[in-house]
């Protein structure tokens, strides 16, 4: 695992800025609002929300937006297992975690190509 | 040629075995913990975000408007309402805790210059996090084209 920390740290650092700031206006808009009715029926319709997308710079900012959290993600809840259960587990959890965020970026990266 | 981790390491066990450090028993109701571990504990929902993300992009790329309009429907769940909200919160939490906790990251000196105080840090990210947050909603609600 020690190995792995110069690569996970940068991605887990973005992961932090990336979320952050993106993560609330998509979790207001895009989950609360538009479900309530206080946004137009158009502004997230399926035909919008590909133009959107599967425009460069959208495909862009969707993949950094669903791959990096995921590091950051996969960081946090490790160390919250060594926080809350011990070092003893951390070989398989560790690796578990990583192996999430990785298979997610994965992922996230085929599913902006696709668009 | 750099030393391996472990070049230190006793080639047997030491007379005295001291026991794993293991923290005492509800040390997270203690103090200074419960906002550390509740920090941590969003990395659950960075998850969660992030593969609710990747469910709406992956859908996208299916050209299925049927099944789009289905998950928003499915949003309309005061379940799903009441998750999110909760998320929302917590998340702008985890974010300005993050940038109070970045200043300290940061080396005493950035290049040339030495390390600017914290505020300018906190005004930078907040600044950052307006802006951004302010854009992705207009974008996102129809706003902006």
């Amino acid at each position: 695992m020690l190995k792995l920390e110069p690569i996970v740290w940068p991605l887990f650092g973005l992961g932090m800025l990336v979320g952050g700031l993106l993560y609330p206006a998509f979790l207001l808009v895009a989950t609360l609002a538009q479900p309530l009715g206080v946004l137009s029926a158009d502004a997230l319709s399926f035909e919008r929300a590909h133009a959107l997308a599967s425009h460069p710079i959208g495909r862009v900012v969707l993949a950094a937006a669903i791959a990096f959290p995921l590091w950051a993600g996969a960081h946090h809840v490790r160390h919250l297992s060594i926080d809350l259960g011990g070092i003893a587990r951390d070989a398989w959890f560790g690796a578990l975690c990583y192996a999430v965020a990785l298979a997610g970026s994965v992922l996230a990266v085929m599913a902006v190509v696709r668009l | 040629m750099r030393a391996r981790v472990d070049a230190m390491k006793s080639s047997r066990p030491p007379r005295t075995r001291t026991a794993d450090p293991t923290p005492p028993p509800n040390f997270w109701r203690r103090g200074n913990y419960l906002p550390y571990i509740a920090f941590g504990s969003c990395g659950l929902l960075l998850f969660a975000v992030g593969f609710g993300l990747l469910r709406l992009v992956w859908t996208l790329g299916s050209g299925d408007p049927a099944a789009w309009n289905a998950i928003f429907e499915s949003y309309g769940h005061p379940l799903y309402l009441a998750f999110h909200a909760f998320a929302l919160v917590a998340l702008t939490w985890f974010t300005f805790r993050f940038f109070r906790l970045f200043p300290k990251t940061q080396p005493p000196k950035l290049g040339p210059l030495p390390r600017p105080p914290d505020s300018v840090f906190l005004l930078g990210l907040g600044g950052a996090f307006f802006v951004a947050t302010t854009l992705a909603s207009l974008v996102l609600g129809g706003a902006l084209p």
